[in-house]
């Protein structure tokens, strides 16, 4: 009995009206709209911070938004360094800036062909699984005062989920059991093993740095952002998460020219358009990770009419300037061969994180003493 | 539903099963051998996005290429047999149709054998006009090679830039002749007709273009380190080793050979011009494009210098008398007059043989006449392509897999240009 009234205490709208965004500028919508029976609950619950996180930011809305425009960003950048025009003619007056939904539109009523050869409850099921890893940690970073859940070990937590992505590439390349899949898949297995530990190198620096692995905690202690305390850690983490999304110049799992596409060239139709949108949903979180441990995450100057949404967009667009950064990369670069990237990350980028490690370290130790 | 029957979705059942016996063109034993090293056998192509229309059998040991042998032949379209059925003048665009992007370089050889027949000599505005010709086609073809190689690299913008700096190359073209790539303006003693002051002086400042954008070119992709890293030590050829192959024109350069067809028996105007022959002693990968690019460079001031000497030569007059034969007023257009001229030529008695410097390389024409018929009795054409392909192959050797692109976009090969 005990049990059911703590559940229905739970899932009260005064119990989420406890833990809400505050908005003043919209605050009297709000506060009418909560006074209604139904939507009110509605409402409360979506504005619970926890919910908040999940559906609005950085959850599934900003993640929709976000890949709808770095998609069309891309694409429009590299156009217009190349001297093209590129996306333009579906909603011709916004510069074509939904071309990424129309694409999935037509991925949606593309056949999807599993050959013959396929692992097929694999090749069919893990391209919807590999949302798991892609997604979780979206619910441990917060914007501000809005997190899904509040951990101490949030950090931590954040990177063994990310770690776990390439697992299922890898995956994904085995049930393809295609050659130009099979040879994609050694190539993201190595460069999987190759920027792994510079990356969680780089985080452990930032860790000594705040002496905390909580990431609200750290966003409150970077009253100097995280990339003038350790620069080198922060360069070391931005490559890796080069190398992480597969972008230029370390597009090598998925060459196009090479082995058209790697892992994921079995794939067609919608499926096709699923396991495109990893490499831009981890290139997301990572934007999210980086700036919470080296631009300051939701800190910036408060605006009092957003309340807690202030925060938010900072965190925004923090996160989407190291998106931008990492979009430019593509018009820039050739792509590096596989041994030249591993050469690279096993020894300059392993040593370059061990000084990052180091440097964090006697930023830990000074703040001790 | 009766009447929708035949709308119905049905499922065919066809028991469709790949062909069991492939044909490959190599040695049974090599399969084997390669079967019992534990190697494997790769095909690359000829469908594959990075191989063109040709398929390569590599030998792979790990990562490293033990040995590649070529399977050319997909795009042959059998130009030898065909130009033995056609006047001698409809050859001239059967020929153009290997190497399109290099037409003013490919009918200039099969134009001078003709008129090495006939013993004609060429007025001096047609040589000149020739020359600027030439050279834009050598100038249009290293920059699609360029973008070609850009985009085995997966450097985009390298791809695009170069194309869109062939616009103006195209353009200029268009201009002299009339249209875009496939011109046939080169005609057994001189060219189709004169090419106005105006045209000229648009040309040279189409030069200036060029020289300015590829500045540019050079920051975003001659100079990237990336591109350098994938493409320095790569794929060496060493001198000894160029010759041996019989590797032509700018990759043979590149190894350090100093020579040029039209340096080594100069035709048209080279031999009044000042130019360098850009030469590299390295061998690999990136010395066979910055050769290349140079080239470019080359192209840019011999055409300047061209249009600099057209301008003391009075315009008109630039088909030879001796074909135009009681047509004279056609000497500055020979629109209306093509066939009434050229119709009936007949070649005398002999095998006559032409080298050109097309922009990959050497390019050998052999036309055998038996001196009554007006179609060729035999058309021998030894593209560049073909002449390297047995170089390229061979630096494939030892190099990784992943530098099977970068090698085959340093060589600028062409299979439609190798397969004729």
């Amino acid at each position: 009995m005990e049990a059911v009234y703590e559940l229905l205490k739970a899932v009260s709208k005064e119990h989420f009206m406890e833990n809400m965004v505050s908005i003043p500028l919209i605050q009297p919508v709000i506060d009418n709209l909560l006074n209604i029976p139904l939507v009110g609950y509605v409402v409360a619950l979506i504005l619970w911070k926890p919910m908040f996180a999940l559906l609005i930011f950085p959850g599934l809305l900003t993640l929709m938004t976000v890949l709808l425009f770095i998609i069309w960003f891309e694409r429009k950048l590299t156009a217009r360094i190349q001297w093209r025009r590129g996306p333009l003619e579906i909603l011709r007056w916004a510069g074509g800036i939904i071309q990424a939904l129309a694409d999935g539109l037509r991925y949606f009523f593309q056949e999807v062909i599993v050959h013959r050869d396929a692992h097929k409850p694999y090749f069919i099921q893990l391209p919807i699984l590999i949302f798991i890893p892609v997604l979780l940690p979206l619910l441990f970073i917060p914007a501000g005062s809005i997190v899904g859940i509040k951990t101490p070990y949030a950090l931590p937590v954040v990177v063994a989920i990310v770690s776990l992505i390439p697992v299922f590439i890898v995956a994904i390349g085995w049930a393809s059991n295609s050659r130009f899949a099979y040879v994609g898949t050694i190539r993201e297995a190595f460069m999987y093993f190759a920027y792994e530990i510079p990356f969680i190198l780089s985080v452990v620096a930032m860790i000594l740095v705040y002496g905390t692995a909580d990431m609200t905690a750290i966003v409150e202690k970077q009253t100097i952002p995280g990339i003038i305390l350790n620069p080198v850690a922060a360069l070391v983490f931005f490559i890796s998460t080069i190398m992480a999304t597969s972008r230029l110049p370390f597009e090598i799992p998925e060459a196009d020219q090479e082995i058209a596409f790697g892992p994921f060239v079995e794939y067609s139709g919608i499926m096709f358009g699923l396991v495109m949108t990893i490499a831009y949903e981890k290139m997301y979180i990572l934007a999210l990770l980086m700036s919470v441990l080296f631009l300051g995450g939701g800190n910036g100057f408060p605006i009092p009419l957003l309340g807690d949404l202030a925060p938010v967009i900072w965190m925004f667009l923090k996160t989407m300037a190291v998106m931008v950064a990492l979009a430019f990369l593509r018009s820039i670069y050739a792509r590096f061969r596989l041994d030249q990237a591993l050469r690279l990350s096993w020894t300059t980028m392993l040593k370059i994180s061990a000084v990052a490690v180091l440097i964090g370290a006697a930023l830990n130790i000074a703040q001790v003493a | 539903m009766s009447e929708r029957e035949g709308e119905r979705e049905m499922l065919l059942d066809v028991p469709v099963e790949p062909p069991v016996e492939m044909f490959l063109p190599i040695p049974r034993r090599f399969l084997e051998d390669a079967y019992r090293n534990d190697d494997y056998i790769v095909l690359v192509g000829p469908q594959h996005p990075g191989s063109g229309h040709m398929r390569i059998i590599l030998r792979i040991k790990g990562d490293i290429i033990v040995e590649a042998i070529p399977d050319p032949g997909y795009v042959h379209r059998s130009m030898e047999k065909l130009a033995e059925n056609r006047l001698y003048i409809q050859n001239i665009p059967l020929m153009e149709r290997p190497a399109i992007m290099d037409t003013g370089n490919v009918t200039l050889g099969y134009v001078r054998a003709i008129e090495q027949a006939l013993g004609i000599e060429v007025p001096e505005r047609a040589k000149y006009i020739r020359t600027v010709l030439a050279e834009l086609s050598r100038i249009g073809t290293h920059l699609y090679d360029a973008g070609i190689l850009a985009v085995f690299l997966g450097h985009t913008t390298g791809f695009m830039w170069p194309f869109a700096l062939r616009e103006p190359v195209i353009e200029a073209m268009t201009r002299i002749s009339g249209t875009r790539i496939t011109s046939s303006f080169i005609i057994p003693g001189g060219i189709r007709r004169d090419v106005p002051w105006e045209t000229l002086e648009f040309v040279r400042r189409v030069t200036y273009v060029l020289e300015r954008r590829l500045k540019g070119f050079e920051k975003i992709f001659i100079k990237n380190p990336s591109v350098i890293a994938r493409l320095k030590d790569v794929g060496v050829l060493s001198k000894q080793e160029a010759i041996k192959f019989g590797v032509v024109g700018p990759f043979l350069r590149a190894s350090g050979v100093e020579y040029d067809v039209r340096r080594v028996e100069p035709y048209e105007a080279y031999d009044s011009l000042n130019w360098d022959v850009p030469v590299a002693d390295e061998g690999d990968s990136y010395s066979r494009f910055l050769v290349r690019v140079e080239e470019i460079f080359q192209s840019l001031s011999i055409i300047r210098q061209a249009i600099n000497e057209l301008r003391s030569i009075p315009e008109g007059n630039v088909i030879s008398p001796d074909v135009l034969d009681g047509y004279e007023e056609a000497s500055s257009d020979i629109r209306g007059y093509f066939y009434r001229v050229f119709g009936n030529l007949v070649l005398p008695y002999g095998e006559y043989t032409s080298l050109t410097e097309a922009s990959r390389g050497t390019l050998l024409y052999s036309i055998i006449s038996d001196g009554e018929s007006n179609v060729p009795y035999r058309v021998r054409v030894v593209t560049p392509g073909w002449y390297y392909l047995k170089g390229f192959m061979e630096s494939l050797r030892g190099e990784r897999l992943a530098d099977l692109q970068a090698i085959y976009g340093s060589f600028g090969y062409f299979p439609p240009e190798a397969d004729r």
